[in-house]
């Protein structure tokens, strides 16, 4: 009997058709939590981390947390993992909404889709009862078409997660929709999910989820809910402004990166602020799923040739498709963040490689011929133009669809792109903070500013507060309360955005009662530690190595202008500190007592291939 | 007679704090003479008689500060609520 969890995985197989339900084994799940590491865990079982991302081997892992669907607060996580076929890292995408919930109800933990369809097909999920129907009729519809379509084919209440024609057309920057805006978006998850030919999945459940010990669970929760309506972040500018409320903070900060990372400070940054979308296009709050927060924000462009409704534009969305493209007007980054939301194409990866596209413009690399018009940043015009052709694959799109670290190469500047081991950074400057730097460098799916936010300790002082400038001690501060502590929060299925208000002591406080595992601070540390480091092996038996820990070359040199003037990336001292404090070896690789220590031992053969 | 030398600065006051100065537009500054030596902490409850509980993060010059630090010429001010998230 199972408690939390609901103790079965379902696997299909596109290929031939096969649906089979598969009992959880429960010391996995003690050992890896659940969603982002067991579903790390069950990915590593099912292949070979050297294969083809974009191949039927590849299987598309859909994995809950025990809390996910409980009805804590902000319980609303699902992850999608797979090996990335933007990075070749281990993907894990992670998104909201009521999709992840419903997983739950209909009776799995986990859904491992493998093989490959010859025909556009849909999987409808309901309850036990698992189809997989022909979806001809909804291929290239957008998200918002493709669950009213599946919600009359299926039922009304069903929950849908998609592709849109951005994953379809298998661009590399493509990722997973859900409830019309959600989206699992980095890595290219939804480039495998198109070369599966899997337009979507519709579940509707009608289950439950046993709890072990129901009085003490719903007494954590409580208490949890009073703590994230009492915290000034969660409940004050957080709900009042969602996550864009942060813009022009980071920019009087100098730490906003401006037009493919050349400068720090951005000079339209008020107008794409939380501010001004609260006073010029949102309509009203959203939440997900059980959650008090309620940070998302439903916005519409009214007139005008940016018209246009849908949710965000979020604090990176706001950021990549303005700041860092040059762009200031607010209506056309809405409008570029809701085009990247119908075509299910992430906002990071596609701003920064419109942004890398300019400066190769600007430079001369990249000719008006090529592109097809000027691309100069500022040109808000032009840059809603490239979302609307990378999500079609139109014209030079087709070259921008694969990301900007597969652009900067082909146009011989590789060292136009802004990010590391292929995944562009995010809005967070890593010349002014110290810590993000290194997350930047060491995170298992590449830059990336939701593996360790370390934002949180270098400017709002959670846990504590230690200067963006400051070196020492930021080793041990990324390694544990954040790439650690962020893998074990992925891993139960609550929302990452609850951190302002508990720590893992309130998340084990729930995990216990849900599951009866006992579920305590110290073991939260060591599981956030195992998953880390079974994803660290991953990309390792992959071919990445210690050289690909590094950053691009021009945030090392100092910052031209803003109050950070001077500042710089300083992260070559740090990296050997970091394996250190890690038990890694010289070359980041995990050793074998290290892997001993968290039970990983297996691992080590793989770790001396590479010897 | 005692003149109390003054000097310049800016303040720019975000989110919810923009409630204390209504007529400023998003992310304005506004133009302040206050007495040298003046601290973030006498300019927040004394000048602009703003609660000191309503701020988290002053930023002075880019730089998050104490609010016992004292003010000097021509400093770019900025108070922030409670903040995360990103």
């Amino acid at each position: 009997m199972f408690y939390g969890y609901t103790g079965t995985i379902l696997r299909v197989n596109l290929t031939n058709g096969k649906i089979s339900k598969e009992a959880l084994d429960k010391k996995m799940a003690e050992d890896f939590v659940g969603g982002r590491g067991l579903a790390s865990r069950l990915l590593c079982e099912e292949i070979d981390p050297q294969i083809e991302a974009l191949s039927p081997e590849n299987p598309l892992i859909f994995g809950t947390g025990p809390l996910t669907g409980t009805g804590a607060p902000a319980t609303a996580r699902y992850v999608v993992v797979c090996k990335a076929p933007l990075t070749g890292t281990i993907a894990c995408s992670n998104s909201g909404g009521f999709f992840g919930p419903e997983i739950k109800f209909a009776g799995y933990d986990a859904l491992i889709i493998e093989g490959e369809s010859p025909e556009p097909v849909y999987l409808w999920i309901k309850d036990e009862r698992v189809e997989i129907r022909p979806a001809r009729v909804l291929w290239g519809k957008f998200p918002s078409e493709t669950e009213s379509s599946l919600q009359k084919l299926t039922h009304p209440s069903a929950k849908i997660a998609c592709i849109g024609p951005g994953g379809e057309k298998l661009s590399l920057m493509s990722g997973i929709v859900n409830d019309n805006y959600r989206i699992a978006a980095r890595s290219g998850v939804g480039a495998l999910m198109g070369k599966k030919k899997l337009k979507a999945i519709a579940v509707r459940g009608t289950g439950g989820i046993n709890l072990a010990d129901t009085e003490e669970f719903w007494k954590a929760s409580m208490d949890m809910h009073a703590k994230i309506t009492g915290d000034p972040v969660s409940f004050g500018s957080f709900r009042a402004y969602g996550t864009t409320s942060l813009v022009n903070l980071i920019n009087e900060m100098g730490a906003y990166p401006t037009r493919n990372f050349k400068s720090d400070t951005f000079e339209g940054a008020a107008n794409t602020s939380g501010e001004a979308i609260a006073e010029e296009i949102l309509e009203r709050n959203r939440a997900c799923f059980a959650c008090p927060i309620s940070c998302t924000r439903v916005t519409e462009v009214k007139k005008g040739p940016y018209k246009g409704r849908g949710e965000g534009p979020e604090y990176e969305s706001t950021w990549a498709l303005g700041a860092l493209c040059g762009v200031s007007n607010l209506e056309a980054v809405a409008k570029a963040n809701y085009l990247c939301g119908d075509y299910g194409i992430d906002t990071i990866s596609t701003g920064a490689t419109i942004a890398c596209a300019m400066e190769l413009f600007e430079s001369g690399a990249l000719t008006e011929k090529e592109i097809g018009f000027p691309l100069n940043f500022g040109d808000e015009a032009a840059m809603v133009r490239a979302v609307e052709m990378i999500g079609e694959r139109e014209g030079f799109g087709d070259i921008l669809a694969d990301g900007s670290y597969r652009l900067a190469e082909r146009y011989g500047h590789p060292e136009l792109f802004m990010g590391a081991k292929k995944l562009e950074m995010s809005a967070y400057s890593p010349r002014v903070f110290q810590g993000m730097a290194l997350q930047y460098a060491t995170s298992n799916r590449g830059a990336c500013h939701v593996r360790g936010n370390t934002v949180a300790a270098e400017l709002y002082g959670v846990p504590r507060y230690m200067p963006p400038e400051v070196l020492e001690q930021k080793e041990e501060m990324v390694r544990r309360p954040f790439q650690n502590s962020t893998a074990f929060v992925d891993s139960s299925g609550i929302c990452l955005f609850t951190k302002f208000a508990i720590t893992h002591r309130e998340i084990c406080a729930l995990l216990t009662p849900a599951t009866g595992i006992d579920f305590n601070f110290d073991r939260s540390i060591v599981q956030g530690d195992r998953i880390w480091n079974l994803e660290r092996m991953f990309n390792l038996r992959a071919g990445f190595t210690a050289a690909d820990d590094k950053l691009p070359a021009r945030v090392s040199e100092p910052s031209p202008d803003g109050p950070r003037a001077g500042s710089r990336a300083i992260l070559q001292n740090h990296l050997q500190t970091y394996y250190q404090l890690r038990g890694w070896d010289t070359e980041g690789r995990p050793t074998p007592s290290k892997l001993e220590e968290l039970g990983l031992e297996d691992w080590w053969n793989v770790c001396r291939e590479h010897d | 007679m005692f003149v109390e030398s003054m000097i310049n600065i800016t303040v720019k006051l975000s989110i919810d704090l923009r409630c204390y100065r209504p007529s400023l537009k998003i992310n304005e500054s506004m133009s302040i003479a206050v007495p040298d030596d003046t601290t973030l902490l006498e300019l927040l409850t004394n000048i602009l008689q703003i609660p000191a509980h309503a701020v988290a993060i002053p930023i002075v010059n880019g730089e998050k500060c104490k609010l016992e630090q004292s003010l000097k010429k021509d400093d770019q001010v900025a108070f922030w609520p409670p903040m995360g998230g990103g």
